[in-house]
């Protein structure tokens, strides 16, 4: 707990010290914009995520007493990187001007913001590739995210139950629910989306790109901001601000759920925590996984 | 005897092999920039391609507005042209009509104020200084930073998007070769031959540039020719 809140207090000081030097820089100084002069921080951001993920060992979900370990150490790294990352762009993004809507911003406020935007892309990077290479190590946690043919009926009697509707029971939802899963598609397909086109938009600040494909791309980068933003606001209004889900939240700092909240939110996944041998979809121990 | 089994590389291996490579040739390759490659000065080049306007020539029929915005846009509409006549009904001349064109600075604040690159000296038409449409993200620093007023960096408010003088290098409804070298539609169109083009770098005074096209016929029509 101590090493991780080192490390969480670390990178929360990097941050929010990179994004005061680089609204300085630009809104007082008024002279250097980070795309040009830092491009290569962006370039290292993925191959940094890439090689903590390869030097990290992760535990696997396990029943500790009365509560339950659902969030180790690197998920709850990536996912604040790749979150609070993602939040700062959006926010930033949209000042900046969406699908050719002039930007809300003025004078020296457009570098800053494209500056602090810098800072959040090198956080997003590091945080997104971390996360994309703990799942390539292994499948089974990315399996876990993808929606299965339960889909449409358990999120049917999942909100119903939650709506007040007595004649649904609460699915025995895995350790996502299955709305959780679907909406996972749209930010995958999205956060794609947003690195490539991202990532072409911060190369034609260092070589030549074609206007056409520059055009394409931001108009592609805009289109995907927004499947982010519809996927980010059901998020933190599904996690952070209904009661429903706290625990969660809590987890996110912790790593533990209770036992009982397990069992009543996320039966399926607390079966397959008691018994793991009987059931039949668990994939096969991959070697690689931690 | 029996024949070892080649090790295998894991997946494991892979990544982390492939983040520490990528990690060591970015820092690598920033070391041997800093320190082994001389420092570069990024000049912009000079435009090759002016405009001049005598303000004593000018009668404001904005002939060259409208023609502006009919070879670029397809439209005759003052407010999408990229020079800008402006008529003060209490001045007196000269100073009762004002024409904003761009001076294509030396250093232009536009160019440097841009953080996508869509504003540019385009090499492929004598380093013009013009706006990328496609590269634009419609921030409009250029137009804020540009020191004249008006801005000579407009907003297109039909497309969304920055533009300015391009001495017509990409005015696509004209028919004729634009930019420097070629044809300016306001140039052809001005029935007062107040507009010229030129490839001398003019004198710059704060009011404009100090041009005189005015000849002897001029003052044979009793006009003022100093």
């Amino acid at each position: 707990m101590g090493r991780r809140l080192l490390i969480g207090a670390g990178i929360a000081a990097a941050f929010v010290l990179g994004m005061v030097y680089a609204w300085r820089i630009a809104f007082v100084d008024g002279t250097e914009l980070l795309f040009n002069s830092g491009w290569w921080l962006v370039l290292l951001a993925p191959f940094a995520g890439a090689l903590a993920a390869g030097l990290t060992r992760r535990k696997d979900p396990v029943i500790d007493g009365d509560r339950v370990l659902r969030h180790d150490g690197a998920a709850i790294l990536e996912h604040w990187t790749h979150g609070i990352g993602t939040a700062v762009l959006i926010v930033t993004g949209l000042a900046l001007g969406a699908l050719f809507i002039p930007s809300f911003l003025a004078k020296q406020q457009v570098w800053a913001a494209m500056n602090v935007h810098y800072v959040a892309v090198v956080m997003f990077l590091f945080g997104t590739f971390y996360y994309g290479v703990n799942t390539l190590l292994s499948w089974q946690r990315f399996r876990e995210h993808l929606p299965t043919a339960n889909a449409i009926k358990f999120t049917v009697q999942h909100y119903g139950r939650l709506l007040g509707n007595k004649k649904y029971d609460m699915p025995p939802e895995d350790k996502y629910f299955e709305s959780e899963k679907m909406a996972y598609l749209l930010a995958l397909v999205a956060t794609a989306t947003i690195i490539i086109t991202g990532l072409l938009k911060a190369a034609a600040h260092v070589v030549s790109i074609p206007g056409a494909v520059m055009g394409a791309a931001t108009l592609v980068h805009d289109i995907a901001t927004l499947g982010m933003l519809a996927f980010f606001l059901a998020h933190v209004l599904f996690a952070a601000i209904l009661p429903m889900g706290w625990p969660m939240l809590r987890s996110m700092f912790t790593g533990y759920v209770s036992v009982e909240h397990a069992k009543a939110e996320h039966a399926g996944w607390y079966r397959r925590l008691v018994k793991p041998a009987v059931v039949p979809s668990e994939p096969k121990k991959d070697r690689n996984a931690a | 005897m029996t024949d070892k089994e080649p090790k295998q590389v894991t997946r494991r291996e892979f990544v982390t092999s492939v983040g520490g490579v990528g990690v060591g040739a970015v820092l690598g390759g920033l070391f041997l920039r800093g320190f082994l490659l001389p420092d570069q000065v990024l000049a912009i080049p000079a435009s090759k391609g002016y405009l001049l306007i005598d303000t004593k020539k000018c009668a404001g029929c904005e002939s060259c507005m409208l023609a502006c915005s009919m070879v670029h846009e397809g439209a005759s509409n003052i407010s999408l042209s990229r020079i800008q006549i402006t008529q003060n009904p209490f001045g007196k001349f000269p100073d009762d009509i004002t024409q904003s064109q761009c001076r294509q600075c030396p250093y232009p604040a536009c160019v440097k104020a841009c953080p996508t690159g869509a504003l540019h000296a385009d090499d492929q038409n004598g380093g013009v200084r013009t706006v990328d449409p496609a590269k634009c993200i419609g921030c409009e620093r250029c137009i804020e930073a540009c020191p004249f007023t008006p801005s000579r960096s407009l907003w297109n408010f039909e497309d969304g998007h920055a533009q300015k003088c391009d001495l017509c290098a990409s005015a696509t409804f004209m028919g004729e070769k634009g930019g420097p070298g070629g044809m300016q539609a306001c140039v052809a169109i001005c029935p007062m031959k107040a507009i010229k083009f030129t490839t001398e770098i003019p004198v710059q005074k704060d009011s404009g540039y100090a041009a005189n096209l005015r000849n002897e016929h001029w003052g044979n029509l009793g006009y003022p020719t100093d």
